[in-house]
């Protein structure tokens, strides 16, 4: 029942995360020089969020001040558990490859866990794209980057892992051009054993339903669009022929700046990829005056066989004519990264709202701010606003080393009076918070029309388009069972897991029109705090 | 057998007895450092060995493994001292080689020849090996593949009393507090395995050293500084307390006074997720039918302040089993 929700999942909205550079590639861990304390790095700015992570830009002060990328999760509010958090963490320390990210060491600072890897300068492929390339790479660039990320993948099925989230937003560059693979959030090893999880009576009871549990196959994982269909038809369990489908699909981002099937809300595409198949030409119709290679078609086409089987391996792909006589890194740097600005220009646009992007000790996390710009400018396929849902919202205690924004309090504020409206706890999608310091509240008034405009219209498409999958569903069940994807044989199967399905979206659908009306109260709502404080009403508005 | 397939593939038996006579060598000359070319040559002929030891027992990309084949892996293995070896040589191993040697002994510990699991009885011949897994703890460049492999090791419950009833078992309380994220919660999940997997070994364990075990658990672990060691700490013994097998610890735990003050400041911690898991704690104290008069004097104490933060102790997703438990506890405490 709640698979579909946890497919909806935000996997680690950490877009713009930065790191790892140089250093030697394979060998004993040089890690163990940095040092296991806070005191020792000095955090510059903030380079990329996440739902419950944030990312600096640092440097290790013992060492020399070289510069490190730390990656900050606040474990009172990440949804993995501490398990999981330390399976990446154990992960990332074992894995040793130049094209992954490997952290140098990681430590706890209060109730954050940092994590310090190399920082990685131009970024993630996403952060490029959507920073200077909104309508994709060009097709040499494509094949510098995806070689790369192959390599990284080769070694990785080689180990027995499988990543599991391959996207443009886990593929990070360093301004020297070299790219590194990176986010080991859901990865899984084949050779690990599942976990005893016994625990009597207390049970996870802090952690939602849909948190995913990352040694286990059956689980769902990654995110949406770029999921492989065996993937989404979990029963099946999958191996690390789902990474080569997320792998083309990636390579589609790559050429149209964003995946295929984006502009539709993420279940949809899912039903469609286990419907149909996804073409090139799909996304192409978007972009029409691009035109690429047969090479490269051919390649993408056989990452995105319906069938497993019939993926090449990694391996295999890196031997694919596209590859042949690829460019260098140099290529890249002079061709793409020249025509980006810098992770932290890029950062300094999103963070101009906190005021915080200049030097010195950068400790606010603002996420809310961040978020809400993030997201509307990205929404056609991050679904930020799914990952509310599932946002935590009891309020957290300052931390002495994360002091938050005041903006950040109120909204925790703000969120704990709503959501016990809405039963189960689930979060809405952002709102800006109802205070706003003076200076600012012009602009950001404008803000929150927009997004009042923005979010409603959009709830109210999820709504129609899980409708439409409904009626999609009864129709195929009524045809026979004949669009499943993989069950060849066993219709009786079939048509059990498509009434599943219909009985899963059915649920879906009755639960986002509540979501739908709860939203529109909510709109209503800020539209009379906006209006009060036009107004020149100061009175405390988050108690309302 | 061995006639059968004399010069043509090598059997697996063959694979495990060159590997035993690398890591003889490699044994033997590890003063020699640097450019030592058949060293490194030896090395890599090795790494080819372990690699193939695992495609062996795991089977590859293309095919299952054949139980034939482990079977007689497994024999060869223990036949002679390859493990031992294996373990004393790791540290010189290159760091892929070192996950595929820990992934080969992770699987020969479940393998089976004629119904017997052979490395249970190796390892009950070979206890200090134990002793060496254990220590990998202070050495940062091994601890993750030893932790892994005692993990693994102390499957076997004759293993694990073996760890329980040593001094090892004080050491972990260093372990799980190091400062490297990776490896103190390496120990930790070890340490967990150590007391929530063989039920009846625990309770026997718990019911002979509950004097220093929750005296130093207490002081250490759920009074300590440390976030994640705290967290890790109060869930683990909501673990162990509530496990059926025992409820007779649990019954002298929660009669203490010093365990409930212990207790109802971990209900005041800062962090929501020890708050949560230290109520699955205290309720105990509360639903205890037999409360020694100093706990119930305490609970009569603050009877109001407790009644106040029940009423507004709430967890984020609608938990019924929680509400009832809160309600019980609340019931308990204002009928005092």
């Amino acid at each position: 029942m709640q698979q579909l929700l946890s497919l909806l999942r935000p996997r680690s909205a950490m877009a713009g995360a930065a790191a790892a550079a140089g250093g030697g590639g394979g060998g004993d861990r040089a890690a163990a020089r940095y040092p296991l304390d806070a005191g020792s790095y000095r955090l510059l700015c903030k380079i990329g969020s996440g739902v419950s992570a944030v990312v600096y830009k640092a440097v290790c002060l013992p060492l020399g001040s070289a510069v490190v990328a730390i990656k900050a999760i606040d474990l009172e509010r990440t949804r993995a558990n501490l398990d999981e958090v330390w399976r990446e963490a154990k992960a990332m320390a074992l894995l040793s490859h130049r094209n992954v990210l490997r952290a140098h060491c990681s430590f706890t600072v209060g109730s954050h866990l940092w994590v310090v890897m190399p920082f990685m300068g131009a970024g993630s492929l996403h952060s490029i794209l959507s920073h200077g390339f909104p309508d994709g790479l060009p097709e040499q660039c494509i094949a510098v980057v995806l070689k790369e990320t192959l390599r990284a993948l080769c070694y990785l099925h080689e180990q027995g892992r499988i990543h599991r989230d391959i996207k443009a937003g886990n593929i990070l560059v360093d301004s020297d051009g070299s790219v590194k693979l990176a986010d080991f959030g859901v990865s899984a090893s084949i050779y690990e054993t599942a976990p005893a999880t016994s625990s009597a009576f207390s049970g996870p009871i802090h952690a939602p339903s849909a948190v995913v549990s990352s040694s286990c196959f059956n689980d769902m994982a990654g995110t949406p669009y770029w999921m492989a269909p065996e993937v989404i038809h979990s029963h099946v369990g999958y191996g690390i022929k789902a990474d080569i489908w997320s792998f083309g699909i990636t390579a589609l981002e790559l050429a149209h700046g964003r995946p295929p099937l984006s502009h539709l809300p993420p279940s949809k595409s899912m039903l469609m990829r286990i419907t149909s198949r996804v073409r090139l030409e799909d996304a192409e119709s978007s972009a029409r005056k691009k035109k690429f290679s047969k090479a490269f078609k051919d390649m993408v086409s056989s990452c995105l066989c319906q069938e497993p089987a019939k993926r090449p391996s990694a391996e295999k792909l890196l031997r694919h004519p596209f590859f042949k006589g690829c460019r260098s890194s140099d290529y890249l740097v002079r061709n793409v990264l020249a025509a980006v600005p810098s992770v932290e220009e890029r950062c300094k646009d999103s963070n101009q709202l906190c005021g915080c992007a200049r030097g010195a000790r950068c400790l606010s996390p603002c996420r809310h701010a961040n978020s809400v710009v993030k997201n509307r400018r990205i929404s056609g396929w991050n679904f930020n606003e799914e990952s509310f849902e599932l946002d935590p919202t009891e309020k957290t205690e300052p931390q002495p080393f994360f002091l938050y924004h005041d903006d950040d309090n109120d909204r925790l504020e703000h969120d704990q009076a709503t959501s016990s409206t809405r039963g189960d706890g689930s979060n809405s999608p952002p709102s800006p918070p109802p205070r706003r310091q003076a200076d600012n509240a012009e602009k950001r008034q404008e803000g929150e029309e927009a997004l009042t405009a923005a979010v409603v219209p959009h709830l109210v498409t999820i709504l129609e388009s899980l409708e439409m999958q409904r009626t999609v569903v009864m129709q195929v069940l009524e045809g026979g069972g004949g669009g499943d994807g993989d069950g060849d044989g066993e219709t009786a199967a079939g048509e059990e897991m498509l009434l599943g399905y219909v009985r899963q979206l059915e649920q879906r659908v009755q639960e986002l029109s509540t979501e739908v009306e709860e939203e529109m109260a909510r709109n209503a709502q800020l539209q009379e705090l906006l209006h009060e404080r036009e107004c020149g009403n100061h009175t405390d508005s988050s108690q309302t | 057998m061995k006639g059968l397939f004399k010069s043509k593939p090598r059997t697996p038996a063959d694979v495990v007895r060159q590997t035993r006579e690398l890591l003889v060598f490699l044994d033997l000359h590890s003063g020699s450092r640097g450019g030592d070319a058949k060293r490194e040559e030896k090395m890599a002929e090795l790494s080819k060995n372990i690699r193939e030891l695992k495609s062996i027992l795991y089977g590859n990309g293309e095919s299952e493994p054949v139980t034939e084949a482990c079977v007689q892996l497994t024999q060869e293995f223990f036949r002679e001292n390859t493990l031992r070896l294996l373990i004393i040589c790791l540290p010189k191993l290159n760091l892929e080689t070192r996950k595929d040697a820990t992934q080969v002994v992770a699987n020969l510990q479940r393998q089976q020849v004629s119904s017997k699991i052979v490395a249970s009885e190796y390892l009950e011949a070979n206890k200090d090996l134990l002793d060496t897994l254990i220590s990998g703890y202070e050495n940062m460049d091994i601890a993750l593949h030893y932790g892994s492999m005692l993990r693994e090791c102390i499957r076997h419950q004759s293993i694990a009393r073996y760890v329980l009833e040593s001094d090892h078992m004080k050491k972990f309380f260093d372990y799980i507090q190091l400062p490297n994220f990776d490896i103190a919660s390496d120990a930790s999940a070890t340490f967990k395995e150590l007391l929530t997997r063989h039920k009846a070994t625990v309770a026997e364990f718990l019911s002979n050293n509950y004097d220093w075990f929750f005296s130093e658990f207490n002081s250490r672990l759920l009074s300590s500084t440390n976030y994640i060691t705290k967290r890790q700490a109060i869930k683990l013994l909501g673990d162990m307390l509530l496990d059926r097998s025992n409820s007779a610890v649990m019954m002298r735990y929660v009669s203490s006074k010093d365990n409930l003050m212990i207790l109802m400041n971990l209900l005041r911690d800062s962090s929501k997720n020890i708050q949560i898991e230290a109520f699955h704690v205290f309720k105990l104290f509360a639903a205890n039918k037999n409360k020694p008069p100093e706990v119930v004097n305490i609970l009569v104490t603050n009877r109001s302040k407790l009644l106040r933060f029940f009423a507004g102790f709430k967890i984020d997703k609608e938990d019924e089993q929680f509400e009832a438990d809160k309600e019980q506890v609340i019931m308990e405490i204002s009928a005092l």
